[in-house]
């Protein structure tokens, strides 16, 4: 039993951990239409600039998710205007090439300023509660948790309530449409791109005590991301937390209950499900603000 | 749309821009049609020319362009090429072997004066590229090397796994590869006679930090390793070292490439109490081992991890969190090795210290060894095709900074015993074997 909480406990702090990842990602292809191939590298910078506030103000890296989220969104935005705009009503190629590009950018940019040393965030929230002697919780991870429940439900009112979020619903669901009656698309995919590059900065700050930190970190991220919003449904807020918590927890209990070769399988498994999910519920599991299909956007 | 393609031309522009600058001073892109960049341009000052070299499969290339400057004339240059990772996963190891490699083409081009061929003093050039950390491009420019820049001999690439790619494309075309940073076992098991290891083989790595676990009372252990090429060469040896020593190994667990959290392994291991935990994989992996141990509260005894704790980096990032945990060095500039070139294992270090501004870690000595057994076997050999220097590498028996050097018929340097250090109070100190030990080992570690 102690055995089977543990798992569930790594399950949901993984989970957490995937959730805070994939929200950024999730909103812009399901908004956008745009698979963000740089997406992991926004995560890297993100991490970049919580250690830099920690390295030399010794910020923990929960207290700078604030200005981390600012300074993305601002940067989100600018690219947005400058770079994204120009490429989203191109065939889908052109975009994810572009965001390729991106990536590429980032990691020598950011190789260049920091080298390509390994780095690793401090945070004074780490170690473990033990609840038994079998049984903790990574101190750590379960506040990433707490911090991407906040942002989760934070999104979620901002999309339901507020007038810019039904806005950005809008432009999801039909683009034509939402201009016909007076959205301005153009402003609202800068700031769906703001705010998800913004979140994805708070997942670079808050997985930086967790993953080393370097230029390259990137791609794996990347795939995960995709592997979540795929399976889970574009855009969709509530998708997000049930596929990373679904795959978070599938993860954690292959990984401890199959000898020798559970970890392995809990990567080979997030993409099993994805490709059953893509034939067998290409909405998404938990169904997103539009199909992965391409054509149908 | 004029607007979008200029946009678009910026932007490919400010790409190349970013990819040339991305080897931090000196690399360019992989399919740049000129070479990352060669270490005489940096070191030597332009001690050839290097568009003499294309005919050097037999004599060094003759210099028809202005000789070295700072030592003095050359007879000619001779040309080594090396693939290694300034980009990707192995980025860091990779900056470590290139300026291992570098030390090496800089001390022998400006101290030494050149590589002594007949009494004819020639000058050694390394013509780099980036691998990207990635075996396939590691292979392709290995050929290109040979087919393009025309290289007399090659260094190796680092990691098991790039190397052992790299390697097949070098005998394939029965060009010599010297290596440091390439010690998985199988790769020598190939029968290949172009590929020469002056480091320790993989299966070797935990060898002495096992035999004094095992001495100081450790009885159980658990195994974790990345299943690639050389995590799982050194697992296996790690393995089969703790079962000679008595040690009951209670669980085996593998991870794939680019883990992103080990929970449930260390979960595991800590249900299983260990008194030992061997972790093998690269420097990431440390990092995750180490931080996810402290997450579950899993204290074992003793944390034998195979790359990471020998970086001084690793414990500069992890601080406390990595005191006690032993790994194992192929060298350390504290150990009593010296040889009749860069001195002592300490002058080596301070030699290298002198032009990077760091000290050398392990990986860096290892790729100054192979360039160094490169250079002295074709001074041995008196020529530079392959057959000769194949030959005198054979025969070489030196001891050096490194420690010996003396290759077997599979081309592994079985001279030389694998070190193991353990982190005591944010000090990388040599505990095994007692020939090399600066320190005693500490076990259990505290808190274990």
């Amino acid at each position: 039993m102690s055995t089977f909480s543990q798992a569930l406990i790594n399950g949901i702090a993984l989970g957490g951990m995937y959730l805070i990842l994939v929200l950024g990602f999730s909103i812009i292809w399901g908004v956008m239409g745009v698979i963000n191939l740089a997406h992991g590298e926004f995560v890297m910078v993100g991490a970049y600039l919580a250690w830099v506030a920690n390295e030399w103000l010794g910020s923990d890296p929960f207290l700078v998710v604030l200005p981390v989220f600012f300074i993305l969104a601002a940067f989100g935005f600018v690219l947005q205007r400058i770079l994204v705009n120009r490429v989203i009503d191109r065939p889908h190629l052109v975009s994810l090439l572009v965001m390729f590009g991106v990536s590429i950018i980032l990691q020598n940019a950011m190789k260049l300023i920091f080298s390509a040393d390994f780095r690793r965030n401090d945070t004074v929230l780490d170690g473990a509660w033990s609840l038994s002697e079998r049984v903790s919780i990574p101190v750590t991870k379960f506040m990433v948790l707490l911090v991407a429940l906040a942002v989760l439900v934070a999104l979620h009112q901002f999309l339901q309530r507020t007038r810019t979020g039904k806005s950005i619903r809008a432009a999801a669901q039909n683009r034509e449409a939402a201009r016909i009656v007076g959205i301005d698309i153009n402003k609202v995919y800068a700031i769906t791109f703001a705010l998800c590059l913004g979140m994805t900065g708070v997942a670079g700050a808050l997985i930086s005590p967790i993953l080393s930190v370097q230029p390259f970190q990137g791609p794996p991220l990347t795939l995960k991301a995709f592997a979540i919003t795929a399976m889970s449904g574009l855009g969709s807020v509530k998708g997000a937390l049930g596929g990373a918590m679904v795959l978070g927890i599938i993860e954690a209990m292959l990984a401890l209950y199959v000898d020798k070769i559970g970890t392995n399988l809990a990567v080979v498994a997030s993409f099993v499900i994805l490709v059953a999910a893509l034939v067998l519920r290409p909405q998404g599991l938990f169904g997103g603000l539009r199909p992965v299909d391409a054509t149908a956007s | 749309m004029k607007r979008l393609w200029a946009l678009v031309a910026v932007l490919f522009g400010f790409g190349l821009l970013a990819a040339a600058c991305g080897g931090g001073d000196d690399t360019t892109a992989t399919d740049d049609t000129e070479p990352a960049s060669t270490a005489t341009e940096e070191a030597a000052d332009d001690a050839d020319d290097s568009g003499d070299s294309a005919e050097a499969d037999e004599e060094p290339a003759e210099d028809s362009g202005d000789n070295g400057e700072a030592t003095g004339d050359f007879a000619g240059t001779i040309r080594i090429g090396a693939a290694l990772s300034e980009t990707g996963k192995f980025s860091v190891e990779g900056k470590d072997s290139r300026q291992g490699y570098d030390a090496w083409a800089t001390w022998v081009n400006d101290v030494y004066g050149g590589i002594n061929v007949n009494g004819e003093r020639y000058a050694a050039e390394i013509v780099y590229y980036d691998d990207e950390s990635d075996a396939d491009t590691a292979a392709n420019l290995i050929q290109r090397l040979i087919d393009e820049d025309e290289v007399d001999f090659l260094l190796g690439p680092y990691s098991s796994g790039i190397t052992t790619g790299a390697s097949a494309i070098a005998e394939a075309n029965n060009v010599i590869m010297v290596e440091g940073n390439g010690t998985s076992d199988t790769m020598f098991e190939r029968g290949f006679q172009n590929l020469f290891l002056v480091a320790t083989v993989a299966s070797d790595y935990t060898k002495s930090g096992i035999e004094s676990l095992a001495a100081k009372g450790a009885t159980t252990a658990f195994v974790a390793y990345e299943d690639t090429s050389f995590p799982t060469a050194v697992a296996n040896g790690a393995i089969k070292h703790l079962e000679d020593n008595g040690i009951e190994v209670l669980g085996v667990e593998t991870y794939p490439k680019d883990i992103q959290d080990v929970s449930a392994i260390m979960t595991k291991a800590r249900d299983l109490q260990p008194d030992i935990f061997v972790g093998g994989g690269h420097y990431n992996d440390a990092v995750l081992f180490v931080n996810s141990a402290k997450e579950l509260g899993f204290d074992p005894d003793g944390m034998l991890i195979t790359v990471g704790p020998s970086n001084p980096k690793l414990v500069e990032e992890l601080g406390d969190d990595v005191d006690g945990v032993l790994g194992p060095t192929q060298w350390e500039a504290t150990m009593a090795y010296e040889g009749e070139w860069f001195g002592s294992a300490a002058d080596y270090a301070a030699y290298y210290e002198s032009l990077f501004g760091e000290p050398p870690v392990y990986q860096a000595a290892s790729a100054t060894a192979s360039a160094l057994a490169l250079h002295l076997a074709i001074e041995e050999a008196g020529a530079v095709d392959t057959d000769t220097v194949r030959d005198a590498l054979r025969g070489l028996n030196v001891d050096t900074f490194y420690g010996p050097i003396g290759f077997d018929e599979a081309g592994v340097n079985r001279s030389k015993p694998m070190g193991t250090i353990q982190v005591q109070g944010g000090e990388i100190n040599v505990v095994s074997p007692d020939a090399a030990a600066v320190s005693g080992l500490e076990y259990p570690i505290s808190g274990g």
